[in-house]
């Protein structure tokens, strides 16, 4: 076999292989089983954990448009969650950019859920079900001020309605209300919730993080600090299907739809990474 | 097929290829998505910052308070800083201003003061939640302790795991202790240190292999489903 050749292959060609082996499950679907992690099912059950009567579900989406693919359908999926079981949501966003995403994802899931009502119980409604208290800066101050007051640091929510108006407002006044803060990002902001609001406030604090950060989360999910995590696509994907296996609640689960690309990706960058050593410890021996 | 009606769908599409374009090589269009990403993301902070930050809560409730001021007299409502209108916001308002004050010859000296409330606040709000939230805990997690081996814990197994976090731990810091020549006990240690920090590399390359595929599949299923309407 020619391995010099294999090792000055064009770098081209491998992102066109790369482009196809995601492309085709996406055409030819497959449906894969998947494993769900004990960290993702440990965020989940601390969702489940809510008290629906008088706590809430805090979601902070502290995501740039850069890492939609991985971070959006964790923040549908959240949502999904905090509906199914009528767990007031509230969110909000440490980062400007991501703002409009959020508004976005807001309304698709709030439109997957009121296209099945019957009733205005059934129904999601801003102000009762739900709350996007918007965008405030630098990222500790309302992290540290939501521990006194969620509607003195958010005077208004994100579509200019006086928070302390809202319905559900009346009754969630900070974290002492808030039984899990999920903080989803490619960053550090679920560090930032430990150290700044759990150990103050002790509220607890969930992750829902892209693939790169996820090793630096293990460890505060090992000790506790974090109640569970989803980590990266993978990890949302998982989330939606408890969510679905649970609730039936539709809509699309965009994680989901791409678990086989990734699986297919996955398997030829091994392939690439063996044949890359086979074909590097062949060219040695011969020289 | 059921192609998208949408302008700014095709807007989004164009773009995704101005930029994967770079995988070729460097060429106008990549420039072109590179340069038109940067200037909308600033333009964009920038006008929300305007108008959500700036005007709400430094310019309203000053021009406010001079309105009131005009009208009702001086009052020490007006002083207080917690009120939705008072004239205290000018004092962050002009020590923020002092940021600019480096683009004039002689007043440069000025942008030391917002830098150091900043960087004092930050200091001083992050060191002890650091330390607390996670030096301790995390040191606390590394013990072993009867604890580790409880049956909610996993057990033998969660007992054995917990070891292999300690060995890792002490083993990893031996590699980067570099008072002392790695030899005999040490280099033990040292060596046993390089194969946690090459599995930590090596998991920590799979995750960032796996996000950016996953980044990739998300502009796939964009462009395959939202624009062209090929899958479902």
């Amino acid at each position: 076999m020619n391995w010099e050749r294999l090792l000055k292959i064009d770098r081209r060609v491998i992102f066109l292989t790369m482009a196809l082996a995601i492309i085709l499950p996406l055409l030819f679907p497959i449906r894969l089983t998947m494993g769900v992690q004990r960290v993702t099912r440990n965020l989940f059950q601390a969702v489940e954990a809510i008290d629906p009567a008088r706590q809430c579900l805090l979601i902070s989406t502290d995501y740039t448009p850069q890492t939609e693919p991985e971070n959006h359908p964790m923040a549908k999926a959240l949502m999904r969650h905090g509906f199914a079981r009528r767990v007031p949501v509230l969110v909000n966003a440490l980062y400007v950019e991501g703002a409009p995403l959020i508004d976005q994802a807001i309304t698709e899931v709030m439109g997957d859920f009121n296209a099945r009502a019957t009733s205005r119980e059934d129904s999601i409604l801003y102000g009762r079900d739900i709350v996007y208290l918007g965008w405030q800066p630098p990222p500790i101050v309302p992290i540290l001020a939501m521990g006194e007051s969620i509607t003195g640091i958010y005077p208004d929510d994100y579509y200019g309605n006086r928070t302390d108006s809202l319905e559900v407002m009346r009754r969630i006044r900070n974290y002492a209300d808030v039984g899990i803060v999920v903080a989803i990002t490619p960053l550090s902001s679920p560090l930032w919730y430990v150290q700044f609001a759990q150990t103050k406030y002790g509220v607890k604090v969930g992750a829902g993080c892209t693939a790169v950060c996820a090793p630096d989360f293990y460890p505060y999910c090992a000790t506790g600090q974090l109640s569970g995590m989803m980590a990266g696509m993978k990890g949302a994907a998982e989330y939606e299907e408890l969510v679905e296996q649970k609730y039936r609640t539709g809509g699309r689960l965009k994680a989901t739809e791409g678990m086989a690309s990734q699986s297919a990706a996955h398997v030829l960058i091994m392939v690439f990474v063996i044949l890359g050593n086979v074909a590097y410890f062949a060219m040695r021996r011969k020289s | 097929m059921n192609l998208s009606t949408d302008i700014w769908v095709w807007v989004g599409v164009f773009l995704t290829f101005c930029i994967y374009s770079f995988l070729y090589r460097d060429n106008p269009f990549y420039k072109f998505g590179e340069h038109l990403f940067v200037g909308v993301s600033n333009a964009f902070t920038l006008s929300f910052m305007v108008h959500r930050i700036i005007i709400p809560i430094l310019v309203r409730p000053f021009t406010e308070a001079w309105r009131t001021a005009g009208s009702e007299g001086l009052s020490a409502g007006l002083f207080n800083p917690y009120a939705p209108s008072n004239f205290l916001v000018i004092i962050p308002g002009v020590i923020g201003c002092f940021y600019f004050a480096r683009f004039i010859p002689g007043l440069t000296w000025l942008v030391r003061i917002p830098i150091a409330l900043f960087m004092g606040y930050y200091v001083g709000r992050s060191v002890p939640a650091y330390l607390e939230g996670s030096v301790f805990p995390q040191m606390r997690g590394t013990m072993l302790t009867q604890a580790s081996f409880d049956p909610a814990q996993g057990g033998i197994l969660g007992g054995i795991f917990a070891l292999l976090v300690l060995v890792g731990v002490i083993g990893t810091l031996t590699y980067f202790f570099f008072s002392k020549e790695h030899k005999g006990v040490v280099k033990w240690g040292a060596q046993t240190g390089i194969v946690f920090v090459m599995v930590g590399f090596g998991a920590s390359f799979g995750f960032t292999v796996m996000a950016r595929v996953s980044l990739a599949i998300g502009r796939f299923i964009f462009i395959l489903r939202d624009a062209l309407g090929i899958v479902t």
